[in-house]
């Protein structure tokens, strides 16, 4: 017994299609929260543009609101909000114990109204956007 | 537990302002994203509108809270992520230094940024 | 089917005979293990062949080998079993017929059968199931059997569980009461409600299920992971539990890799082959930390 195996990382992410519902929930939120902050520096690093006076600040705003990639990017970006407020519902009900026996159903929910409110909100994202 | 100096308390009051955090950002972001992308379209924004909304001091305040609540709440959810993969010693204290002062660093900005459109 | 070669049987078999035999004629004795080892082979081949013409049923097993101490297992690797199936078989049962039947040095722990020692966790089709509380005829076939992910492997399904152990260790779980009762031979009684709070906790078979499904207790080594915590809430939600060691115990499981690392995953809760509650415990106690530190405010 002087040696031992190590099967390394093979085993977390190389399974990904044997992740139950709790760890996928886990994996969006842990991924929406990155974005989220990244976006958040970036939002405010934007907004700075204000301190250079009203012309900067509309110039920098409209220039970035005429090109398509960007509004297809806030598309994205309402996805990932919506999906971590929601799961973070969730989340904050499992802190609480409620509903435990139901955080799949519930997991499954989330992704479903994020979907349904992405879709629905895509025509408002895009007008004049092409 | 001797040793419990970093600046991060582990434990349950990061837990609970995690939590507190969360809670008042559902609202506020959708109540943010409804705003600024529903009644008002983000391609229609204005410094003149900005303006207008932020001198508003219930607004201002609200922005400013939103400010600071979402800044904790990412930077802390960043470091949780760190710890929770085992991160340990220098590379800690260094991500600890790290992203207190980038969040330091975001919140003071946005403040001059909200500070700007209110004409303080 | 790629069962143990016959070689390797036969050299481990005669190994103490060649031993006491050294001083002998070495033509005798080289005639004697000739003759064996034609006899083991003969035997082995007939074993093939019977285990290839298995009347009824049969169900393929691919058991993870592993062995650092043999030249030429040290690469881990897959083989294939060919078992007879039975209505009722277990993935133990399993696992028994592949060893006694093809390959002796096939390795793996187990001892009561029947779901109580907690010796035989193995990864089954994917995920952390105990081998004598899983059907056969429940799995997907093949079926996959592998160590516990996230411990080291000693060798084939045997996976090093001193770290799994000391975590259960160092939430202190024993009693430590403030008063005894006054007679010698008075039991501590314990209310029938806080029997039922606890009931579950105390199911807890120490067979390493929940922290080897657990995400972070792969990445943080000094996380307590599902059975410790659920080991100290078993202690420190009974009543019976002393004011003193009550607080001891909560410093132990709010500690930056306590309670707090936990992502409620369920990973844990899914495996338990107890049915233990385990992210419920969790997350009460990190309730219970918040209270207790209130309090202090």
């Amino acid at each position: 017994m002087s040696e031992s195996y190590d099967r390394g990382l093979v085993e977390d992410f190389g399974r990904w299609t044997e992740f139950s519902a709790g760890m996928w929930a886990w994996v969006f939120h842990k991924f929406t929260g990155w974005v989220l902050v990244g976006y958040l520096f970036t939002h405010i690093s934007v907004l700075s543009t204000s301190l250079q006076g009203a012309q900067a600040y509309n110039n920098t705003l409209s220039g970035l609101e005429s090109l398509a990639v960007v509004r297809i990017l806030e598309v994205g970006l309402l996805a990932v909000a919506v999906f971590h407020i929601l799961n973070g519902i969730r989340l904050l009900f499992v802190d609480l114990g409620v509903g435990l026996e139901a955080q799949d159903k519930s997991f499954y929910a989330s992704l479903v109204l994020t979907g349904v409110i992405v879709v629905a909100s895509v025509p408002t994202f895009l007008t004049g956007a092409f | 537990m001797a040793e419990r100096y970093s600046s991060f308390r582990s434990g349950s009051t990061t837990w609970l302002l995690q939590r507190l955090t969360a809670a008042f950002l559902v609202v506020v972001l959708a109540f943010h994203f409804f705003n600024l992308h529903f009644v008002t379209h983000a391609y229609n924004i204005e410094f003149a509108g900005s303006q207008a909304r932020m001198s508003e001091v219930g607004y201002y305040l609200t922005m400013v809270l939103f400010l600071v609540t979402a800044t904790f709440h990412g930077v802390n959810g960043v470091y949780n992520a760190l710890v929770n993969q085992g991160i340990e010693g220098k590379a800690k204290r260094a991500a600890q230094i790290v992203l207190g002062l980038a969040g330091l660093l975001l919140v003071v900005q946005g403040i001059r940024v909200a500070n700007t459109l209110a004409g303080f | 089917m790629s069962t143990q070669t016959p070689e390797t049987e036969t050299e481990t078999e005669t190994e103490p005979e060649a031993e006491s035999g050294a001083s002998a004629a070495p033509d005798h004795q080289q005639r004697r293990m000739d003759e064996k080892r034609a006899r083991a082979e003969a035997r082995d081949d007939a074993a093939a062949q019977a285990a290839t013409e298995f009347e009824g049923e049969t169900v393929e097993l691919k058991v993870f080998r592993y062995d650092p101490e043999v030249e030429g297992k040290e690469e881990p690797r897959f083989d294939s079993f060919t078992v007879p199936f039975e209505k009722g078989m277990t993935v133990l049962d399993a696992l028994i017929f592949a060893r006694d039947e093809y390959d002796s040095s096939l390795t793996f722990r187990h001892s009561c059968r029947q779901a109580v020692c907690g010796s035989d966790a193995f990864f089954i089709n994917g995920s952390q199931q105990l081998g004598c509380q899983t059907q056969m005829g429940d799995l997907e076939w093949p079926v996959r059997v592998e160590p516990l992910p996230h411990q080291d492997v000693v060798k084939d399904l045997v996976v090093e569980m001193d770290h799994f152990y000391d975590q259960m260790e160092s939430v202190q779980p024993f009693f430590d009461p403030d008063e005894l009762p006054d007679g010698e031979l008075d039991e501590q009684r314990q209310s029938r409600e806080n029997r039922e709070h606890i009931k579950l906790s105390t199911r807890c078979i120490w067979c390493g299920a929940c922290m080897s499904s657990c995400n972070i207790a792969a990445g943080d080594n000094q996380y307590l992971g599902p059975a410790a915590i659920n080991k100290a809430y078993r202690f420190y939600m009974d009543e019976r539990e002393g004011e003193q060691k009550r607080q001891e115990r909560l410093e132990i499981i709010e500690q930056e890799h306590g309670v707090w690392r936990c992502q409620t995953q369920f990973s844990c809760t899914e495996v338990c082959p107890k049915d233990i509650p385990l992210t419920e415990h969790i997350q009460e106690l990190k309730r219970e930390a918040v209270k207790e530190n209130l309090k202090f405010w």
